[in-house]
């Protein structure tokens, strides 16, 4: 409850503020040109505000971690080949490749020597626990923390994170590079002003620019406020019905966010490659390639770029950051889809935590590297591997997880996990807890129902230091 | 070694033990607790059986039940046999594991589920005394459940109410299962309920709870008024049996309805939900002028009659049938059977084609998906490479009824009447839905393999032959058993058809089903208004299967011409239909309304030019798998991604990028000039004023109000023929909230 009152306003007391100005009839463009304020000036007014709440109940919670990059590698990540490599068993199983022994004195899978290098600064769980095998209910699990059904939907966790914490600053406090994945869910119960804003460009892409994201450059700043100023009069009309208030202020704080994000040069500049230096790109291994493409020549995958700015994007104050790389879905040939796939993510995880530790950011940063599930033990006659929730790997890094560790296990055949099982549930519960949110507390479901952000969760311990 | 020898000499003792009991039980029977009869509702009251304990698909902690039930036999097997000798100690009854687990005895996951002085814990205990018999063929079936009282209503939050429970069993016997049933509320806001089936008043509104015992699930209506002295009932006059109902009910619930509302928010909101665009100039003025008191009537009547009503109906049902069309598709959704599909479709709506036949077509069509539309529910419904018949009928059943069967894939569905048999029964209409290449390289022939064997159930693997959903028996195995389908499906007798029709109709024009979600019907899912969703659905039956009877009939009530301004009494109602709910525009609705108002059409990749948003249907140059919106503008906006067949796929939420790109994007910002119409409306405006008076006609269909014209004039000051200050204020009204919602 404590929460309660630090929270909301971040969201709610700005605009509402801003409403009964409104309500008074003070914003008639006579009134704020004689107050000698533009509607950009008060759109700033109403920004800072926002700032000072949330720096304010940022203290209070103590939170440790401030953002979360999530690299989500979807169609189910195969474990075998990545981070929980079985040497010792028969080839079936084993598959095709061999290991290579971190820095911390543990094995991954020899397609991972870059990430081996840099083992001490992060976290391996090999013993992941999901529930359902199949990609669209495992997808809005991960993301949601709860599995689908037809009476409540519920809200991503990005979507949580912004309605528990709020902005930042200006910008959006979720993102989704280059969109949100087709089966994660949306804001559920939560207002749509909580849904990832999907830059819908890949910066990985050559003619990489985010959507509808500049004024057009006929249009002055006074044009553009004065357009801001009229809406904002024609909007008392059906303020004043008093119809749906909550859809007017979702509305409301959308094109307050788009105001901000258009007309602030830093916030531009946080989704921009230009400036970006070439050694920072090759520290995430822009360079890196997998096997030739169908026109017989090898391309780079372009997740170096999505995290590059996904860094960016953090760094200027945004809160849950969702990359999506590659299609893992390899029911027919592993090897293939690992050789091709693999370098590029090996090279951009080694490259992430490096980058971010060097710039300090890796303690307030959880970088979380995801899949909806693993791939089953054994091969199958295809050559591929087939959907297996009830044991698979995640890495993560910074946000106060135990840097160095490799926690849980799985047992010989990575079919089930041997020691240290980690249900879906806790690890969510954890990273909500490193972010300074109580996943115990009950958010309410269409204004009555209330439903805990984690049910059944626990902290483990043992995988924050 | 030595532990093992142990184990397995007292598992021979407990086995012998148990041998000797089994044979002793059939004497006395009578007084002994039965499997089915008495420890079933035991292990589904305490919740052992439900979906996150033992009830999961694979059990729990080793140990698995059906979910609520579903496989007596099966449970009573995995309680017996499975283990000898471990879950029941028949010589020592106490001992046995399964009370020492529910008592919290030994370590639980679940807990303490009851204590040792409990009737609960005698019952299982004396029927394990009694060698654990199964009372297979001894006791009468339960056949469905009676509640009582069967509504509700609470004058106050300090009453209280009791549920009672009777099971009702094949042999005309009943039985009192109130502390065997388990009970839920759907709104604890309003209504709360303990387990022993006790109801408290929370707050003002309507709701219902549930009980639940066997496989059947029972609802009551509850209702919490509002104290009556703040209240007087206006008394609105009621223009036809539709305002009667819901009036009524509204009455019932201490709440008022709001005014009519007036003719400029009437012509808007008519326009744009029969003809999917906002009303031109011209029909604004010669509207508002027009001083006959049926013109409302009239303007209905004339919507009506438009190609446009067709095409917005042939757009909504392509979404639902998931039509998508690709160069290269390699399944049938080829480009030519998307086109052929759909101009099909809205042909049957130019014509007024009734829509019982409308879908009768399309169940027994056979033949060439570019030939043939109607046969097209066979390659675009699912879009998969071979028609997988369990995925086809649950999607046929979601579209066609509103009902989601798949549960009852793997169990009786928990919350609703349907059984396995019931969804094996509906998978095996379409086991033999065959498609074979045509003549044509993308070409496909749909066709009915009579020789298909049946669905077989989950459980036993017997084949279930076609049933309709609810039959005991199957239909007439002779031929293709589509036919049979589509007679009962389609027939005025079949509710589930026509309220599902009805309700999607209520919902397209009114911005919220009877029942919500459109494709969720179910016994736990009632309709907000019971009366009502049977009126609409008999007017539709009635009528013939007439669409546009019963448009006609919604759009002429008082309760559809309601205005969203809320009253004291209606200002929290989200369900009951006392006012207009404001309703974001479907995406393609708001790209054709910009292109009507700026007179700049917008081209879509793949159609010729000139064709409207609502025309639209997802091309694409390559395969069809995955998600579709056609273009990125229909995707920010939320439209249908055809991944599914689920209403909740149209995304009517605003977002982030829908308002980046409504203020920068390239839908308005290059259209601001309107095709030079804005100057034109600029150069013969005698004043400001009248300009605004114009470009807000244009826009939002009304006359500006007395702040806006004061704030607005003022803003453009001595400009007041620059264009470049109306070209602000145009792209403020293209922005507005009232822009891009129907209220």
């Amino acid at each position: 409850m404590k929460r309660k009152s630090t929270n909301r306003p971040t969201s709610h007391s700005g605009c509402s503020g801003y409403r009964e100005l409104s309500r008074r009839g003070i914003i008639k463009a006579g009134s704020l040109s004689a107050l000698g304020l533009s509607m950009g000036d008060f759109f700033k007014l109403q920004a800072a505000d926002t700032e000072a709440f949330s720096q304010e109940s940022g203290v209070k919670k103590e939170a440790k971690a401030l953002s979360v990059i999530q690299l989500h590698l979807g169609g189910g990540f195969q474990q075998q080949e990545s981070f929980d490599p079985k040497p010792e068993a028969p080839v079936e199983i084993r598959g095709q490749f061999g290991v290579t022994k971190t820095s911390t004195g543990d094995y991954l899978s020899d397609n991972f020597p870059r990430t081996a290098k840099v083992a001490d600064k992060l976290t391996v769980i090999q013993s992941m626990v999901g529930k359902i095998p199949d990609h669209g209910q495992a997808t809005y699990h991960l993301f949601t923390g709860y599995t689908p059904t037809a009476v409540i939907d519920y809200p991503q966790m990005g979507s949580i994170v912004s309605h528990e914490l709020g902005q930042r600053t200006e910008m959006p406090p979720y993102v989704a590079i280059p969109k949100k994945n087709g089966f994660s869910g949306s804001t559920g119960f939560l207002s749509s002003t909580h849904g990832p804003f999907e830059i819908g460009s890949d910066p990985g892409g050559r003619s990489y620019q985010v959507r509808d994201f500049s004024i057009p450059d006929h249009v002055s700043m006074d044009h553009f406020d004065r357009r801001q100023t009229a809406r904002q009069i024609i909007e008392e009309r059906v303020r004043r019905l008093e119809t749906n208030p909550d859809m007017l202020e979702t509305m409301d704080d959308l094109y307050k966010q788009a105001y901000s994000l258009l007309t602030s040069s830093s916030a531009q500049a946080a989704f921009s490659l230009d400036g970006v230096s070439d050694e920072t790109k090759a520290l995430y291994g822009s360079d890196v390639v997998g096997l030739k493409g169908p026109d017989r020549k090898f391309h780079p995958k372009g997740l170096a770029e999505r995290l590059i700015v996904a860094r960016q994007l953090v760094e200027s104050g945004v809160r849950f950051v969702t990359v999506n790389y590659g299609n893992w879905d390899c029911h027919i040939d592993v090897k293939e889809n690992s050789l091709d796939q693999m370098p590029a993510l090996d090279a951009a995880i080694a490259g992430m935590v490096t980058d971010l530790d060097q710039r300090g950011l890796l303690d307030s940063t959880i970088f979380w590297v995801t899949s909806e599930f693993g791939r089953t033990p054994k091969i199958n006659r295809d050559g591929g591997r087939d959907h297996h929730a009830r044991c698979y790997s995640n890495l993560i890094a910074g946000g106060g997880f135990t840097r160095g560790q490799f926690y849980g296990k799985s047992d010989a055949t990575g079919g089930e996990p041997a020691r240290d099982a980690v249900p879906l549930e806790d690890l969510l519960f954890t990273i909500y807890h490193q972010l300074g949110i109580d996943a115990n507390k009950e958010l309410l479901a269409f204004g009555t129902r209330p439903i805990e952000i984690i049910q059944g969760g626990k902290l483990i311990d043992g995988l924050i230091g | 070694m030595k532990r093992t020898t142990a184990l397995s000499l007292r598992l021979v003792q407990a086995i012998a033990a148990f041998a000797i009991l089994l044979s002793s039980h059939s004497i006395g029977a009578g007084e002994t607790p039965g499997f089915r009869r008495d420890i079933m509702p035991i292990l589904f009251r305490a919740g052992c059986n439900t979906g996150t304990c033992h009830g999961a698909a694979k059990g729990k902690d080793g140990f698995m039940l059906s979910l609520f039930g579903y496989d007596p036999k099966g449970d009573y097997y995995r309680i017996v046999n499975e283990m000898p000798g471990r879950r029941l100690n028949p010589a020592a009854p106490d001992q046995s594991l399964l009370l020492k687990k529910a008592t919290g005895e030994v370590p639980h996951t679940g807990g303490e589920l009851f204590t040792r002085d409990s009737e609960f814990y005698d019952e299982i205990r004396d029927w394990i005394a009694a060698g654990a018999p199964d009372d297979e063929s001894d006791i009468p079936e339960p056949v469905g459940l009676e509640l009582s009282p069967e509504r509700f209503v609470f004058e106050d939050k300090t009453t209280e109410g009791q549920l009672k429970v009777t099971a009702l069993y094949d042999d005309g016997s009943k039985r009192d299962v109130t502390s065997l049933a388990r009970f839920h509320s759907n709104n604890a806001s309003v209504i709360e309920i303990d387990e022993d089936g006790r109801i408290a008043p929370s707050g003002n509104g309507d709701s219902h709870v549930f009980a639940r015992f066997n496989r059947f699930t029972i609802g009551a209506e509850v209702i919490v008024l509002p104290p009556a002295e703040d209240f007087t009932w206006s008394n609105p006059p009621a223009d036809n049996y539709i305002d009667e109902i819901v009036f009524d009910r509204l009455e019932k619930l201490r709440i008022n309805p709001s005014e009519l509302c007036d003719d400029e928010t009437f012509l808007r909101r008519i326009t744009l939900d029969l003809a999917a665009r906002p009303p031109t100039p011209d029909e604004y003025h010669a509207f508002i002028a027009d001083p006959s008191p049926k013109k409302r009537e009239a303007k209905i009547e004339e919507l009506l009659g438009h190609d446009s009503f067709a095409d917005l109906w042939t757009a909504i049902w392509s979404e639902q049938l998931r039509i998508v069309g690709g160069n290269y598709a390699p399944v049938g959704t080829y480009i030519k059977a998307a086109d052929t599909y759909q101009e099909w479709i809205r042909k049957q709506f130019r014509d007024g084609r009734p829509l019982n036949e409308f879908v009768a077509d399309m169940v027994v069509a056979s033949g060439s998906n570019i030939q043939n539309g109607p046969v097209n529910l066979y390659t675009m419904l699912s879009h998969e490479p071979k028609l997988n018949p369990k995925g086809f009928a649950a999607d046929f059943s979601q579209v066609f009824l509103g009902i989601q069967i798949q549960c009852a894939e793997c169990h009786n569905h928990p919350f609703d009447r349907w059984t396995m048999d019931d969804y094996y029964g509906f998978v095996s209409f379409f086991t033999g839905v065959t498609r074979k290449p045509g003549v044509e390289s993308r070409e496909k022939r749909i066709y009915y393999d009579t020789k298909a064997a049946p669905a077989k159930h989950l459980l036993d693997e017997r084949p279930v032959p076609a049933k309709t959903l609810g039959a005991v028996e199957p239909v007439s195995t002779k031929g293709d058993p589509r036919r049979e389908l589509a007679k009962w499906l389609t027939s005025g007798e079949n509710e589930h058809f026509s309220r599902n029709l009805a309700n999607r109709i209520w919902a397209q024009l009114l911005g919220k089903g009877v029942v919500t979600p459109v494709d969720d019907m179910r016994v736990s899912n009632p309709p907000v208004n019971g009366p009502l969703l049977d009126a609409l659905s008999e007017h539709l039956v009635a009528s013939g299967f007439d669409l546009r009877s019963l448009v006609r009939e919604i759009c002429n009530s008082r309760v559809y011409q309601l205005s969203s301004q809320p009253n004291a009494t209606n200002k929290m109602d989200t369900r009951q239909f006392s006012r207009a709910y404001m309703r974001r525009l479907r995406p393609e609705i708001i790209m054709d309304s910009v292109v009507a108002i700026t007179g700049q059409q917008r081209n879509f990749s793949g159609f010729p030019s000139g064709i409207k948003a609502i025309e639209h249907y997802p091309r694409t140059g390559g395969a069809t798998s995955g998600p579709h919106f056609g273009d990125t503008f229909f995707e920010t906006f939320g439209r249908s991604s055809r991944a599914t067949v689920s209403s909740t796929e149209l995304k009517l939420e605003p977002t982030l990028s829908q308002a980046l790109h409504m203020s920068v994007g390239d839908t308005v910002q290059p259209r601001l000039s309107a095709n030079g119409r804005l100057k034109k409306l600029v150069e013969k405006s005698a004043s400001p004023a009248e300009a605004l008076e114009e470009l807000f006609i244009l826009t939002l269909s009304r006359k500006p109000t007395p702040f806006e014209n004061e704030g607005l004039v003022e803003l453009i000051g001595e400009e007041s023929k620059n264009i470049d200050v109306y070209e602000d204020i145009f792209w403020s009204l293209l922005n507005s909230t009232e822009f891009s919602f129907n209220q």
